[in-house]
């Protein structure tokens, strides 16, 4: 599934020899006819009314629009956290309901967010060690720990937290715990990286390092990504742009700088 | 893998948690406590109960008991093809006794045939100087610790040798314990080669016979007040009661053997009515033994003065039942029928009216026959008898006889007891429902605390089921481990409950354990496997049930709701 432990190692620590993967033609997610209503009491919100989309293997996307647009729930539905009230979400042609939504967000999807969301019980290496942790049995786990371990261990490395394994989120800055989230997004080698606002809870000094971490993955290692913000500038950083406006995609433009 | 890792997380880090784990430690300790007391007190009661009264017995329904017994025990051991062993005639009364011209008690008299009684129940088993003596000495000897001196070794050897069956004859010891002889004792010549102190045991030995010559000198030393009193009683019983003038008219040297429930026999009351003090030379005290007979047609002859039997102590009796151990003395079973008018009543020509009666017949059953089925034999058997003795068919004014199993006979109590004891663990059964509320309270909290949590891990693909699993095995671990410290207190606690509750009485003068109340002087402290497995399984099932809702609940939470939660 996706790239090896050495091809991975190899392209994060030597920055020099950037290997540029095409965009395929290939299309990874297709989305139509999102619906998604959200419900207070008597009244309801139709957030999604009705969107279509697809995202390419190794397509950078940004899912742009203001707050209340409705992008992160699209993102949710997406990422297989959310259901939608009407439509189908598909990956790889199949449906989501077929392939099971945990299924692929254990397997298939990454995900960073904004507020990080590491769990305070568990340091750095264990917090990266998650989903392998989720997929396998104590049993399992324990045969393949050393090897599982120096995986995270080398997705770490490539962050630069290496020298943090055993500490808790607490002890560390916004930063670092970003760079530990996308750690435990990419651990299992997502088809798809999901990332919600990544730098909005970041100066913009850090903001701009953890943008270079994705963009530096999709443009080395060809991962697909899915990131939502409201700010124009870091949408740019994507090689597409979807606004979402009152709940419908407005258009899809493709920034000049990577068509180029 | 993320569960168990979780879980021994969460074990270590939400102190609250903590809270539950002792909430289910006291509770399965507070049950394993009390059901051992409990159950042990009940096993008590049944072993007690059956070692005492034999198996099957057939009991007289008046005071004056039932003739012909001696023809209904042969019909009755002739019934081996359902179980039946050896059976033994018993009179059971109530009579006065009047110990060294001093205290006067009501006491229960019951008259054994002392030879055979053994066959049917574990009494002799109670006696000191019979048994208990002869297994201390037994286990002494076999003590590679004790470093008994040449003397101690003989003296008990000759004890434990003794293998002589339950009797009311004094049991020949000339050996006697004393508190501790004074220092700078010593022994006039003429007594130095026969008297020997073991200061190690606080024994003082006479060997051989005793002398004219020797019975003075020591009459001398125990007045002396720099010996001990204690010298006096290196007189061999028979000769001291050869001393001890005629009471009414029969010769002390002629007296039967009483066998004292040793609350009767050791321990005086003191003016609180409690229980203090020994007579200090048991087989020394001259006991009266008052009982009145009870004739078939009911009238007791009130002209005559009832007949008191002077009887010489021989031994005492630790049943450990406090209603034996307190209030009952046992005589000869021919010397009691005797005094009660019990034996054979003859017209004034001659012939004989009826025949000796009993109050009891005692049977041993083999193991492994259904008592119930062996009891209706035996009724049958001892009916036969009747019809064939008496032209009526029935015991006419003698009333009539039971014949019942030893749990039949003892059920009013049995049954107390088993009541009681469900009422008891259905009480603190709810008290333990506390717990699992507990437990899903603190479950909910913290469920609630970790809502974000279980967010994150359903985005990382946990599935419900395995968030549930994460909080249902935390409850399981709090089960376990609360369930295991729980058992390992309850040990504690029912291992060291008689300490613990002598403490209690010594620091704060509580009295908990009445045995005037439980029967027995000690608080029972055995625990039954079975009722343990059961309670520490249950005790693990309450706490998983207690964090079930709050599982389910976790179980549910939508991974983007979950995420947002504040």
């Amino acid at each position: 599934m996706g790239m090896s432990n050495s091809n991975m190692q190899d392209t994060l620590t030597h920055r020099e020899t950037p290997v540029r993967k095409p965009i395929s033609s290939e299309i990874i997610l297709r989305a139509q006819g999102l619906r998604r209503l959200f419900r207070m009491g008597d009244s309801s919100v139709e957030v999604l009314k009705g969107v279509d989309m697809a995202i390419r293997r190794g397509e950078f996307i940004a899912i742009e629009g203001r707050s209340g647009s409705g992008k992160s729930t699209l993102l949710h539905i997406l990422g297989a956290l959310d259901a939608p009230d009407a439509g189908e979400v598909e990956f790889e042609g199949r449906k989501f309901d077929v392939l099971g939504r945990s299924n692929l967000r254990n397997a298939q999807f990454g995900f960073v967010f904004q507020f990080y969301h590491l769990l305070p019980e568990l340091n750095v290496l264990e917090n990266t060690l998650l989903a392998p942790m989720i997929a396998r049995s104590w049993l399992t786990f324990r045969s393949q720990k050393k090897e599982l371990t120096g995986r995270a261990v080398a997705v770490l490395e490539s962050l630069g937290m290496s020298h943090r394994l055993k500490h808790k989120p607490s002890q560390l800055s916004g930063g670092e715990r970003q760079r530990v989230a996308i750690a435990r997004a990419l651990m299992n080698s997502p088809k798809v990286l999901f990332a919600d606002e990544p730098t909005g809870n970041l100066d913009a000094e850090t903001g701009v390092q953890i943008m270079g971490v994705l963009e530096k993955l999709h443009r080395d290692e060809g991962q697909t990504i899915v990131m939502v913000t409201h700010d124009r500038a870091l949408a740019r950083t994507a090689d597409r742009i979807l606004v979402l406006k009152e709940g419908r995609l407005q258009k899809a433009e493709e920034t000049a700088e990577k068509a180029s | 893998m993320y569960k168990t890792l979780l879980i021994l997380r969460y074990l270590r880090k939400r102190r609250i948690a903590w809270v539950s784990l002792i909430a289910v430690t006291l509770c399965t300790a507070l049950m394993l406590v009390v059901i051992s007391v409990m159950g042990g007190w009940l096993r008590m009661f049944r072993l007690s109960f059956h070692g005492l009264s034999g198996d099957v017995l057939v009991q007289s329904t008046s005071m004056s008991g039932f003739p012909n017994y001696d023809e209904m025990v042969q019909a009755i051991e002739a019934l081996p093809a359902v179980g039946v062993g050896n059976a033994v005639p018993v009179i059971k009364t109530f009579g006065l006794i009047n110990l060294n011209n001093s205290i006067t008690e009501g006491v229960q008299v019951l008259g054994y045939p002392v030879e055979k009684i053994g066959n049917v129940n574990e009494w002799p088993q109670s006696l000191y100087r019979q048994h208990v003596a002869r297994e201390e000495a037994v286990e002494k000897l076999a003590d590679t610790k004790l470093k008994l001196t040449a003397e101690e070794k003989a003296y008990y050897q000759k004890l434990s040798s003794n293998k002589a069956p339950p009797s009311f004859d004094l049991v020949p010891d000339a050996s006697r314990r004393v508190d501790k002889l004074p220092d700078g004792v010593v022994f006039p010549e003429l007594l130095k080669a026969k008297i020997t102190y073991l200061p190690n045991e606080n024994l003082l030995m006479w060997h051989g016979e005793m002398s004219e010559d020797e019975r003075n000198q020591l009459l001398v030393l125990s007045n002396d007040p720099g010996y001990h009193a204690d010298i006096f009683a290196l007189f061999k019983a028979s000769d001291f009661r050869r001393v001890v003038p005629n009471v009414r008219g029969r010769d002390p040297g002629t007296w039967p053997g009483i066998i004292l429930g040793e609350g009767v026999a050791l321990i005086h009351k003191n003016k609180e009515g409690k229980l203090s003090g020994r007579i200090p030379e048991l087989t020394r005290v001259p006991v009266t033994l008052t009982v009145l007979g009870i004739p078939p047609d009911g009238r007791a002859d009130m002209t005559a003065p009832p007949p008191a039997r002077p009887y010489w102590v021989v031994d005492d009796s630790r049943t450990k039942v406090y209603q034996y151990d307190s209030q009952t003395v046992y005589v000869p079973f021919d010397k009691l029928q005797e005094d009660l008018g019990m034996t054979a009543q003859k017209a004034e020509d001659g012939t004989v009216l009826y025949g000796p009666r009993a109050s009891e017949i005692d049977i041993r059953i083999k193991p492994g026959f259904d008592l119930n089925k062996t009891r209706d034999e035996i009724e049958k058997a001892c009916d036969a008898v009747v019809q064939t003795k008496f032209r009526s068919g029935t015991l006419g004014s003698f009333g009539g006889y039971a014949v019942q199993t030893w749990e039949e006979s003892n059920r009013v109590w049995l049954h107390a007891i088993e009541n009681e004891k469900v009422l008891v663990m259905f009480l603190f059964g709810l008290i333990s429902i506390v717990a699992v509320f507990l437990i899903f309270c603190i479950f909910y909290m913290i469920v609630v605390e970790k809502t974000r949590d279980i967010g994150i891990i359903k985005s990382v693909g946990a599935t419900s089921s395995g968030v549930a699993g994460i909080f249902l095995g935390y409850g399981l671990a709090i089960g376990i481990v609360g369930a295991g410290a729980g058992l390992l207190l309850a040990y504690l606690i029912v291992h060291h409950i008689n300490e613990l509750h002598s403490w209690l009485g010594r620091a704060f003068k509580v009295v908990i354990w009445d045995p005037q109340v439980y029967a027995f002087d000690t608080i029972p402290n055995t625990m039954d496997a079975k009722e343990v497995t059961v309670i520490v399984i249950v005790a693990i099932l309450s706490a998983v049930l207690g964090a079930l809702l709050p599982a389910i609940r976790a179980a549910r939470l939508h991974p983007v709701e979950a995420l947002r939660w504040e």
